[in-house]
């Protein structure tokens, strides 16, 4: 194997014109970066006006709350007895339940229980941590402080519970705030046509009671008692009003990380997309001059083991195009992160990217990992077509066209044919969670993984089909 | 039917080598003109040039005193197969002829005629990909030969042939030419071509080596040798010396001698009472006379690289 | 120019693997065009008349893979010349190249407009077909596609135009690179990449002038019938943006072809 993998490399070094297609893949991921970050602008942090969380990142921290200050530990407990749709229809994430928090200025820290129409119950803490309840249809919900840990539970009838999730909020002053919360986020409607988006929102209110509200201990601080206010700035006003034992709370916002409006990670990778057909031409012509020049015939007879010829070609090309694009995605990332800084793409609206984050390292590293693979698609897919053309072809319409059709698509379409076909390998480069994924955005909901591991799933039957072909038919 | 191909200085460089270096040849109609150096020489680049499809540098090829790609009808003027398996693999012999035919403007009754004359037939409704080379050579020869064109131009025609194919295209070659018409036949083994070429262009480096007719060619290398075997191979060389011969060892017991005919050798010997073995003409084949000639090429060529 | 013309449609019709191009330039049109039209339907908008979906491109948007095989018909009209050698026969019988290429543009262009104008009226009777059914009915607005409308008779006629084009930016830029690879590569980039490109660039200016000068995105603007003051480039612009690239890539053939040894 080890001089088969020599004299593929052989073969695959000796070719001026590969050696030449090689780079000008390096060159156009590089070029093609350089160019979209260079004409990419944002004027995100003009308008930029967000609270900033605890871990430094721009948050929505907007709700109406009822609230009392708590000293030293303790817990409180509430039943939210309905939810409904003040302004606008009740939305899936409209949230109400009982919070901890360190203080009432917006991005402060906390821990909060709560119900949401469409996602059950939910322990959230400091806006990235969110776990999700038994979902057994829960309406009880307490929090408790011990120290600096805060603990969340669930109960369906207010005498069984069941924990949710637990956080340490290290140096938590001793007086907290405790509260009834709502909040409802803002309705976002996507009309698609074919071609063309309209995105339409408008900000929502809801409503929610809560019953059999218990704070323990109860004269702790001595005097507290409950007033209610917006924290931070929710689109609408809330309200509060105290009934025997319970609380009627409205009120408009959402506790969520906002994330960016645009992944600068995978925008200083798009010459990927370019790079991609050099590759892929590449991966095709490898095998198919081969049959073309009947070199074959001296390949299987200089080793007759025609799957290991395979798997030796595989590997060199694989090897070859994964250095070679990793030296392009890295120079792709490195150069091109000072333009879009320069561009507007930066802290706060952007938190500044870095190779040592892990999601970055992923997109990098994947990225060059997909055009590898896609080379090694190429050699498979020219294994079994023995023919450029078509072999070239039909790769390229499985990888870029399922992107344009998917845009063009009714979402639901069009995320199919984004999981389905070869092109979800692109997922790989998406660092950020947007609020609103759509498919031309190249935007990915399932997250980087599954569609890295379709293209996978892809290369590998392609592979197959090409060892089963090579061994059966004659050269 | 006398159209004649004249080369007028050609050169031609491809970067920094020169592939034709100021070669200057006629190809007369009625003969087989052959063609000939070693791989490398230019031959290719020449015939090439000759149909227009590499333009030279200087000088100019004409067919019948006009360039070739002003010819209003070339295949009708020149016949050429350059390179056999220059043919789409899908396509069927027959079609392939068939869209030659249309381009020249020839019926298609054409193409089974000459399917006919180089002996297709009966593989010309198959894909030119599973034609054999030998088949495919000859899908080449009836492309040149659609045409009824009075020059050919043939590079390596014999390339892949089976024996019966070689005699079959020497048969052929001679009643081209027979017929008038010039026919340029290229090819790295003189051998391939003995008996069928009147006249013999030789190149090396892009060269001119030699320009002669065969029979000239022949005689000069063949001079009027005679070998002599016998065993007492002094005292023949000093009788045939005295006589008036140049004579040379070239043998235990041959003796190689110039200057007298053979049946006078036969006389001297037999009145001295000198036995011998054998006395032969010698008679130079034309591959010893090409390689003669080439050899001179190639130790002539040396220093003059070297000045430049 | 008789002759050469004869010549290369001999050569055209005497490989299957034409055929079988012209099969699938049609075959792709029409599926994929009915596929699309069949996953959209009046549901997805608030009501069947606000959708203002653009039926008339919705239907013909099977070009898209379509001219996928239009671009392998043109770029192997002529490379397959120089892969197998034959092109030192196709000049040595025709040495004035300047009439080799017109011939081949001439012969593959026909063939391209014929089976695009049957692609595009398959894709139209598909539409018919299959548009009532999700609610695009003359009731909601929509009336049945019809050629006797001049937006639908320019986006239809447009769409055989475009796929001329494309096939003769395909053949001027094989006949440039002389190699099915780089050719086909070339094209396809051209086509498919710089629209996702442009559809991932940060900046709707510079999106709207990518679109302007890619060639697909500008010259399928031909295809809309609704909402064009939306697109980044008027119909006929769009497909004169095309002929830009085709007529570019054609006369880049010719100097090579002129220029260069065979």
């Amino acid at each position: 194997m080890g001089r088969l993998l020599l004299a593929e490399w052989t073969k695959l070094a000796s070719v001026p014109r590969w050696v030449a297609a090689m780079m000008a893949a390096v060159v156009l991921t590089v070029l093609v970066g350089l160019l979209g970050a260079a004409s990419s602008t944002s004027d995100a942090n003009r308008y930029w006006d967000f609270a900033v969380g605890p871990d430094g990142r721009s948050v929505r921290d907007d709700f109406h709350l009822a609230h009392r200050p708590l000293a030293g530990d303790g817990s409180v407990t509430a039943r939210v007895a309905s939810q409904a749709g003040l302004v606008g229809e009740l939305q899936d994430w409209a949230r109400a339940g009982v919070i901890l928090k360190e203080g009432l200025e917006p991005g402060s820290r906390y821990a909060a229980m709560m119900v949401t129409p469409g996602h059950g119950v939910r322990f959230q803490a400091n806006f990235a941590d969110e776990v999700a309840g038994g979902g057994t249809g829960a309406r009880w919900l307490r929090l408790t402080r011990a120290g600096s840990v805060i603990d969340g539970y669930e109960s369906v009838d207010g005498t069984a519970w069941r924990r949710v999730g637990t956080v340490d909020l290290a140096g938590l002053p001793s007086t907290v705030q405790i509260g009834l919360f709502v909040a409802s986020p803002d309705a976002v409607q996507v009309t698609r046509q074919f071609g063309s988006v309209g995105i339409g929102g408008h900000p929502t209110a809801a409503t929610a009671t809560f019953d059999n509200v218990r704070v323990e201990p109860a004269g702790s601080p001595p005097g507290a008692s409950w007033t209610d206010r917006d924290v931070g700035r929710p689109a609408l006003e809330g309200d509060a009003t105290e009934r025997a034992g319970g609380f009627t709370v409205s009120g408009s916002g959402d506790l969520a990380v906002v994330p960016p409006e645009e992944d600068v990670v995978r925008l200083s990778l798009t010459g990927v997309l370019v790079g991609l057909m050099a590759v892929v031409g590449l991966g095709v012509l490898s095998i198919t001059s081969e049959y073309k020049r009947g070199m074959i015939r001296t390949t299987f007879a200089a080793s007759p083991r025609r799957g290991r010829v395979l798997a030796a070609k595989a590997l060199v090309l694989g090897g070859a195009t994964f250095v070679a694009g990793l030296v392009a995605c890295l120079a792709a990332f490195l150069l091109a992160q000072p333009t879009l800084r320069a561009n507007g793409y930066g802290p706060p609206a952007f938190p500044r990217a870095s190779l040592t984050d892990g999601p970055v390292l992923r997109a990098v590293i994947g990225s060059a990992a997909v055009l590898a693979l896609v080379a090694v698609l190429g050699l498979a897919a020219g294994a079994i077509l023995r023919r450029s053309a078509g072999a070239i072809t039909a790769v390229i319409l499985l990888l870029v066209l399922p992107q344009l059709v998917a845009a063009a698509l009714p979402v639901s379409a069009g995320r199919w044919l984004q999981r389905l076909t070869p092109s979800a390998g692109f997922a790989i480069q998406q660092t950020v969670e947007r609020g609103l994924c759509l498919p031309e955005d190249g935007c990915f909901p399932e997250g980087p993984w599954l569609g890295f591991g379709v293209l996978c799933a892809y290369v590998a039957v392609a592979l197959a089909v090409a060892f089963w072909l090579l061994r059966r038919r004659d050269a | 039917m006398s159209t004649t191909i004249e080369l007028r200085d050609l050169r031609k460089r491809y970067g920094r080598t020169v592939a034709v270096d100021g070669l200057s040849f006629t190809v007369a109609p009625g003969e087989v003109t052959a063609f000939v150096g070693p791989n490398g020489a230019g031959k290719s680049t020449t015939m090439r040039m000759i149909l227009g499809l590499d333009a030279p540098d200087e000088g100019a090829a004409l067919v019948g005193g006009q360039q070739y790609r002003s010819l209003p009808s070339p295949l009708r003027v020149v016949g050429a197969l350059l390179d056999a398996g220059a043919v789409h693999p899908g396509r069927r012999a027959r079609d392939h002829l068939l869209w030659m035919a249309r381009a020249a403007g020839l019926p298609r009754g054409r193409v089974e005629e000459v399917v006919e004359l180089v002996g297709l037939g009966p593989v010309a409704g198959r894909r030119a990909g599973a034609l054999s080379l030998g088949m495919r050579q000859r899908l080449g020869l009836a492309g040149a030969l659609l045409g009824d064109p009075p020059v050919l131009v043939l590079d390596e025609p014999v390339n892949g042939l089976d024996p019966q194919g070689i005699v079959w295209i020497r048969g052929l070659l001679r009643s081209l030419a027979a017929d008038g018409r010039a026919v340029l036949v290229s090819s790295h083994l003189m051998s391939e071509l003995e008996g069928s070429a009147d006249h013999l262009v030789a190149i090396g480096r892009g060269r001119l080596v030699a320009d002669t007719s065969v029979r000239d060619l022949l005689a000069a290398a063949s001079g009027d040798r005679v070998v002599v075997r016998t065993a007492q191979r002094t005292e023949a060389m000093t009788l045939l010396a005295n006589a008036g011969a140049t004579v040379s060892a070239t043998g235990r017991e041959v003796v190689t001698v110039s200057g007298l005919p053979a049946e006078r050798i036969v006389a001297l010997l037999s009145q001295r009472g000198l036995a011998f073995s054998e006395v032969a003409a010698h008679r130079a084949s034309l591959e010893e006379a090409y390689m003669e000639l080439t050899r001179d090429a190639v130790e002539f060529e040396a220093p003059a690289t070297g000045e430049a | 120019m008789r002759q050469a013309l004869a010549a290369e449609w001999t050569k055209l019709r005497t490989v299957s693997s034409a055929a079988w191009l012209v099969a699938a330039v049609v075959g792709c049109t029409v599926l994929l065009g009915s596929a699309m039209t069949a996953s959209v339907d009046t549901s997805q908008c608030p009501s069947p008349a606000s959708c203002q979906e653009d039926t008339v491109r919705l239907v013909l948007a099977g070009v898209w893979v379509g001219q996928v095989a239009v671009v392998v018909l043109a770029v192997l009209a002529v490379t397959n010349e120089y892969d197998t050698g034959m092109i030192q026969t196709t000049l040595a019988a025709t040495p004035r190249r300047g009439t080799v290429l017109l011939a081949k543009a001439a012969v593959v262009t026909a063939t391209v407009l014929a089976s695009g104008t049957t692609a595009v009226i398959g894709s139209l009777a598909a539409g018919r077909a299959i548009l009532p059914g999700n609610g695009f009915t003359e009731a909601n607005g929509y009336p049945p596609l019809s050629v006797t409308d001049e937006p639908t008779l320019r986006a239809a006629g447009g769409t055989v135009l475009y796929l001329g084009l494309v096939a003769l930016l395909g053949l001027g830029l094989g006949t440039a690179v002389r190699d099915t690879a780089g050719a086909l590569l070339g094209v396809l980039t051209l086509l498919y990449v710089a629209p996702v490109v442009a559809a991932l660039v940060g900046d709707p200016a510079w999106q709207a002038r990518l679109q302007k000068v890619a060639p697909m995105t500008a010259g399928l603007a031909i295809q809309a019938t609704r909402g064009l003051e939306r697109l980044p480039i008027g119909p006929w612009a769009g497909l004169g943006v095309l002929a830009a690239w085709a007529g570019t890539a054609m006369l880049l053939g010719a100097v090579v072809l002129q220029v260069r040894d065979a």
